[in-house]
């Protein structure tokens, strides 16, 4: 892919520290990440297309359950019109219920530029919760919420920080598919940084990482996973410097990984990549 | 074949929509439910004296189906389940029926052919249950001659005549004559015949 050798030769440029080249390269290189930034989001719903197959066939289960047992009542005599009431309005419920989840698919394949915009911060957690609960029940870990109620709107942009979020949970999920016993949790949270900005963090009950991973956590192409592209959390990271923020990590207690970002409540001008 | 009025088709799913919508299907047939949310659920309600059969999600959280239809195997259950599941899934199919499942739809599926299976299960949960009564009751009956009568059942079953059997155990044959006719009563057997087959029930293992 030539957006992957386009990178490699920049990180590895980068790396060696060739100062005038690497300001010209992390220019491009901010080109590039927003172009992958797109490429990842489509792989994050390639892996999620499973389960979301998996949630809308519930709906659609249940309306034809409802509608074969309406044709069976249809035969009766004397028709009971309570029950296929009860059963049409059973319906008719399954289907918004499908159309939601089409709706939240959408939202999050809508590839558009950049663009921040008031914002209800534990809405958009809800929604990601939604999404990403589907994935982790069915690896038996439990996705909880723990929400400041009382934020302000935020300025920032919807589709790219519920990217992130969904790729933090999506790691969090793979550290905890190698916990074998005791507790399996994800924890969203939302609140205010010691420096008052906008703090959201996903954090798990997992194994943590490591002070040599850490080192290397935002480095492009580094990756733990096998088959890992290493570019979820670099891109992630450019996202949130692109809304003036930082994406840090740290332990969790008593255990696993923990993953923040702070968004300044006031809109700031995107910073430079270097 | 109408169900038996004490037979009862548990659905066990995770998804409350689904869960009910089988539900309110299952009753417009007239077949009697219930329903549950979880395989802990099930269990800890379970009366594995209960005519019926399982309708159960293969994926759940907490304890799966194929979990909950282990545990019924360990516990010597003899409810038939037929798992549905959401995912064409063969390895977990197969997986399934190798655990002795009854049988295996994929959801959305059409009434007609959930309900035909569910009959089916209902009649085998009825015939396994029918045998599993007839056998107790033959090992009860056999399992109250005594030790001479046994002895003299051993002998009956293969074939040996009274003066043969008396000479074995060393009585006469009019003592032979007698405990015959204590075996033949006490188990209710019409026939020589019917004796064999009887003994073979409550001992499937014994060599002839």
């Amino acid at each position: 892919m030539k957006e992957d050798q386009a990178l490699t030769a920049m990180a590895q440029a980068l790396r060696q520290a060739d100062a005038p080249v690497a300001g010209q390269l992390a220019n491009d290189y901010q080109v590039v990440l927003g172009q992958m930034l797109n490429v990842s989001r489509l792989a994050t719903i390639g892996e999620m297309a499973a389960g979301i197959a998996h949630e809308l066939n519930q709906p659609l289960t249940a309306i034809a359950n409802y509608s074969q047992a309406c044709d069976r009542l249809l035969d009766q005599d004397p028709i009971d019109t309570g029950d296929l009431h009860m059963a049409l309005g059973e319906i008719t419920r399954e289907a918004v219920r499908a159309s939601q989840i089409m709706r939240r698919l959408r939202n999050l394949s809508r590839i558009n530029e950049m663009s921040r915009a008031p914002t209800d911060v534990n809405a958009m957690i809800h929604e990601v919760v939604a999404l990403a609960g589907v994935d982790a029940r069915a690896h038996d870990i439990r996705l909880a919420m723990s929400l400041d109620g009382n934020l302000p709107l935020v300025e920032l942009d919807y589709i790219q920080i519920q990217h992130v979020l969904l790729n933090l949970i999506r790691n969090a999920t793979d550290a905890l598919l190698q916990v074998r016993t005791g507790v399996r949790e994800i924890q969203v949270r939302s609140g205010l940084s010691a420096g008052g900005a906008l703090e959201l963090a996903v954090c798990d009950t997992g194994p943590g990482l490591t002070a040599e991973v850490q080192r290397q956590l935002f480095d492009p192409f580094f990756s733990t996973k096998p088959g890992g592209t290493g570019l979820g959390l670099p891109i992630s990271h450019s996202i949130v410097r692109a809304h003036g923020g930082t994406l840090g990590y740290r332990h969790n207690t008593p255990q696993g990984a923990c993953f923040f970002l702070h968004i300044p409540l006031q809109p700031v001008s995107p910073q430079n990549a270097t | 074949m109408n169900p038996a009025a004490n037979q009862i088709i548990f659905i066990v799913d995770d998804d409350e929509s689904v869960r009910e919508s089988l539900r309110f299907l299952l009753r417009s047939v007239g077949l009697a439910t219930r329903a549950l949310g979880s395989a802990g659920e099930f269990l800890s309600g379970y009366d594995p004296a209960q005519p019926g059969c399982l309708v159960l999600d293969v994926r759940m959280p907490g304890m799966s189906g194929l979990e909950l239809q282990q545990e019924l195997n360990r516990r010597g259950a003899v409810i038939p389940v037929i798992f549905i599941t959401g995912h064409g899934d063969v390895p977990m199919a197969v997986e399934a029926l190798q655990q002795g499942a009854f049988d295996f739809l994929q959801k959305p599926f059409r009434d007609q052919d959930l309900i035909d299976r569910i009959r089916k299960a209902l009649a085998r949960d009825a015939g396994v249950r029918a045998s599993l009564r007839s056998h107790e009751q033959i090992r009860a009956r056999l399992g109250s001659l005594t030790p001479r009568e046994h002895e003299v059942l051993d002998c009956m079953i293969r074939g040996k005549p009274n003066k043969i059997i008396a000479a074995e155990l060393g009585v006469s044959q009019r003592t032979v004559e007698v405990h015959r006719a204590r075996v033949m009563e006490k188990t209710g057997a019409d026939s020589l015949a019917h004796l064999v087959r009887m003994y073979l029930v409550a001992d499937p293992d014994h060599n002839l």
